[in-house]
């Protein structure tokens, strides 16, 4: 069971950097709409705007035009406090370089996100314990991250993301520094939790594989939208 | 820890040691001031007269006679309101001197009369042997010299006539040493032996002197301790209720008791009302109060004596002294404090990163405020602890150089510096448990103050930002 819709829809976004009179435009008239439960890739080459949208999708970034609903609220007229409350209940982060806090344990870092919820200890080793079972991880939950390979810490990053229960999975470059033996099984574990709970899996990528096992792929090019590609079924 | 936190916390450490140290040793010279004060005698316990002249700019004023306050059962009921007294032990002792006779043995006493239900709880411990006075009018209870002053006069007559029979026939060295004080340095059992005290008054009748005897019999129930306080070594306390009649008795002339009859009641109602005691004993529930009841019996127009007068004094200038040692003390906490600051300074730059991955995974501002707080907080408090660990250290060092080079007894100022060695001796510094409990939070509150900036610092972080830096 997952806690929000994970619907998200992008209106009418353009978005650019820098201030004043300098401004460089990442984003043109972004217009999608992401279902619940869909595995969905965002390709395009470097620096076509795949992370800005993903940043904006997340509320890590407000867009200068245009509106963001994520699970029916509108994210981009909220101010950072309701946004990190928003990111604990509805959203997950897995990062190209796993982001783990390197002085916690495995077990740790993936209750990190139930501490800022307010869970009680009880539970919440309870459910890390859990997650980095499902994830494969039962023998490390008591390992730092610089005793875990690549692709554990990847896994620990993808326990922390699922432990919330979040309706959408963001995930930016999540096999970017791995192997392709172990990009195949992160993929696959993805996979399997975007089919076991029905989580939205948003993922910017520039692997062809990824991409293939996608329900759907998102093409950018210089800032626009160029092709929608879903996988036939 | 980190090398850099742990410095830091020195810094906390060397600080807080620094404060307590210098408290402890302000408090432990204050104690000893008190205790040099308290060898003039116990400090709680204080005897109140009427205040008959006051100071006011520097000019002694004169109580109007009117104004002057009376020693009696009002004066009781008036100083039993103030808070902090525990008891009001009023005094009257009688006007002439008494003879107890206890088996072959007698002497002059004074006798003193006291309020048994009042000062029943706080005599008692002054108890030696047997037990402090009930009530019942023929109970005595005795002062420790008591039986070293009583003499055996028939004896002292018997050796007086040998000697005199027997000067002609022996040689003076031949003879053994009079017993000069009647056996003074011998005590003999005074508790729970029956005796008699004998009152002698002188009346006229004619112009002719006559003098008649009273006796009182009486059972000596208890002897108190030895104490250096008390004014007379010949001192035998009894239910103050005997003392008004003995001295109504001594005092009446012959033809006044010749008159007794109608009047007699009502003249003993007068008497109650005016009826006033020689002196009233105060008990002060404890010593920390004893400044404001002196300062309440003073307002209400008595007079104070007792050493405890002076622990204003005492107390203001080691307040200042406090402060003072205190105050440069404080000024390495504070760049202890300031030490905390850039630590935590230098923590947020190291840790942009994390604190941008703790936003984005649902921290709010005030998850890492409370986290930088409680950080800096701690080291606050590690060093406290460490710091009030090295103040003992520094404070048991000090007390056992002192105590061993003579110092202490130098600082006792020559009152009775070596007294009862059963008595915990004094120490050159001291660190209460309230000055541990107040290093410890002090410690801890400066290590969260030092830790809002930072902590502000680290909350306005940008997520985006924060999570790209390396």
């Amino acid at each position: 069971m997952v806690n929000s819709t994970g619907e998200l829809t992008v209106t009418g976004v353009n978005h650019s950097y820098g201030t004043g009179k300098i401004k460089v435009p990442v984003l043109y008239d972004i217009n999608l709409h992401i279902n619940k439960g869909e595995f969905v890739a965002l390709c395009g080459s470097s620096g076509s705007g795949k992370s800005t949208l993903l940043n904006l999708l997340a509320g890590l970034t407000k867009p200068e035009e245009g509106s963001v609903m994520v699970s029916g609220a509108e994210i981009s007229s909220y101010n950072e406090n309701e946004l990190c409350m928003f990111r604990r209940k509805n959203m997950g982060f897995i990062f190209q370089s796993y982001n783990l806090l390197p002085n916690l344990t495995a077990l740790e870092n993936v209750e990190l996100p139930l501490i800022f919820a307010g869970e009680s200890k009880k539970k919440r080793r309870a459910k890390a314990t859990e997650i980095l079972h499902r994830v494969g991880l039962e023998g490390r939950i008591d390992h730092r991250p610089n005793e875990l390979s690549g692709g554990q810490q990847q896994r620990v990053s993808i326990a922390r993301a699922l432990v919330n229960q979040p309706g959408i999975i963001l995930a930016d470059e999540p096999t970017g520094n791995l192997d392709s033996k172990t990009e195949q099984e992160i993929l696959l574990l993805m996979r399997e939790m975007n089919k076991e709970n029905g989580t939205t899996f948003i993922i910017v990528t520039h692997e062809q594989e990824v991409a293939e096992q996608s329900d759907r792929v998102i093409y950018l090019q210089d800032g626009r939208v160029v092709q929608k590609r879903t996988r036939p079924a | 820890m980190k090398l850099r936190t742990a410095l830091t916390s020195v810094g906390v450490m060397i600080g807080t040691a620094a404060i307590v140290a210098m408290m402890a040793l302000s408090l432990g010279l204050k104690e000893s001031a008190v205790k040099s004060l308290e060898n003039f005698g116990n400090l709680t316990e204080m005897d109140v007269e009427p205040l008959r002249w006051y100071e006011e700019n520097g000019e002694w004023i004169d109580v109007p006679e009117d104004k002057v306050k009376k020693l009696n059962m009002q004066a009781v009921q008036e100083l039993k309101k103030i808070p902090g007294i525990q008891a009001v032990m009023p005094i009257k002792e009688l006007r002439e001197q008494a003879k107890l006779k206890v088996g072959r043995r007698e002497g002059y006493v004074q006798l003193i009369g006291v309020d048994v239900n009042e000062s029943a709880a706080y005599r008692k411990n002054d108890i030696e042997k047997g037990n402090y006075l009930t009530g019942a009018p023929q109970e005595i209870v005795v002062a420790f010299d008591v039986s070293r002053e009583l003499r055996d006069v028939e004896k002292e007559k018997r050796e007086e006539r040998r000697r005199k029979a027997g000067a002609g026939r022996h040689e003076m060295s031949q003879m053994p040493p009079p017993d000069i004080g009647g056996g003074e340095a011998l005590a003999f059992n005074l508790v729970d032996r029956a005796g008699t005290l004998i009152l002698s008054r002188e009346y006229r009748i004619d112009d002719e002197p006559k003098y008649e005897k009273k006796e009182l019999r009486v059972k000596v129930v208890g002897q108190l301790k030895k104490s250096e306080e008390r004014n007379s070594s010949a001192a035998v306390y009894v239910p103050i209720n005997v003392v008004k009649e003995l001295n109504e008795w001594v005092t009446r002339s012959r033809g006044d008791e010749v008159e007794e009859g109608a009047s007699r009641r009502s003249r003993d109602k007068a008497k109650k009302e005016t009826f006033e005691f020689d002196r009233i004993t105060v008990k002060v529930e404890s010593r920390e109060k004893v400044e404001g009841v002196v300062q309440a019996l003073k307002e209400k127009g008595f007079e104070v004596w007792s050493p405890a007068r002076e622990l204003e004094t005492i107390n203001n200038f080691f307040f200042v002294i406090q402060m003072v040692l205190g105050g440069i003390a404080a000024i390495s906490l504070l760049v202890a404090t300031i030490g905390i600051v850039n630590t935590m300074i230098m923590s947020i730059l190291e840790r942009t990163k994390e604190i941008g991955i703790m936003k984005v995974i649902g921290a709010t501002v005030l998850n890492i405020r409370w986290l930088f707080l409680m950080e800096s907080g701690f080291i606050g408090l590690i060093g406290g602890l460490a710091g009030l660990g090295m103040a003992w250290g520094a404070v048991e060092l000090v007390n056992y150089f002192g105590a061993s080079g003579g110092l202490l007894d130098s600082l006792n100022m020559g009152y009775g510096g070596g007294g009862d060695p059963e008595a915990e001796p004094t120490k050159l510094a001291v660190i209460p448990s309230w000055l541990a409990l107040f290093a410890i939070g002090f410690s801890f509150i400066i290590g969260v103050l030092a830790g809002i900036f930072p902590a502000i610092r680290a909350s306005r972080l940008s997520a985006l930002q924060a999570i790209r830096s390396e």
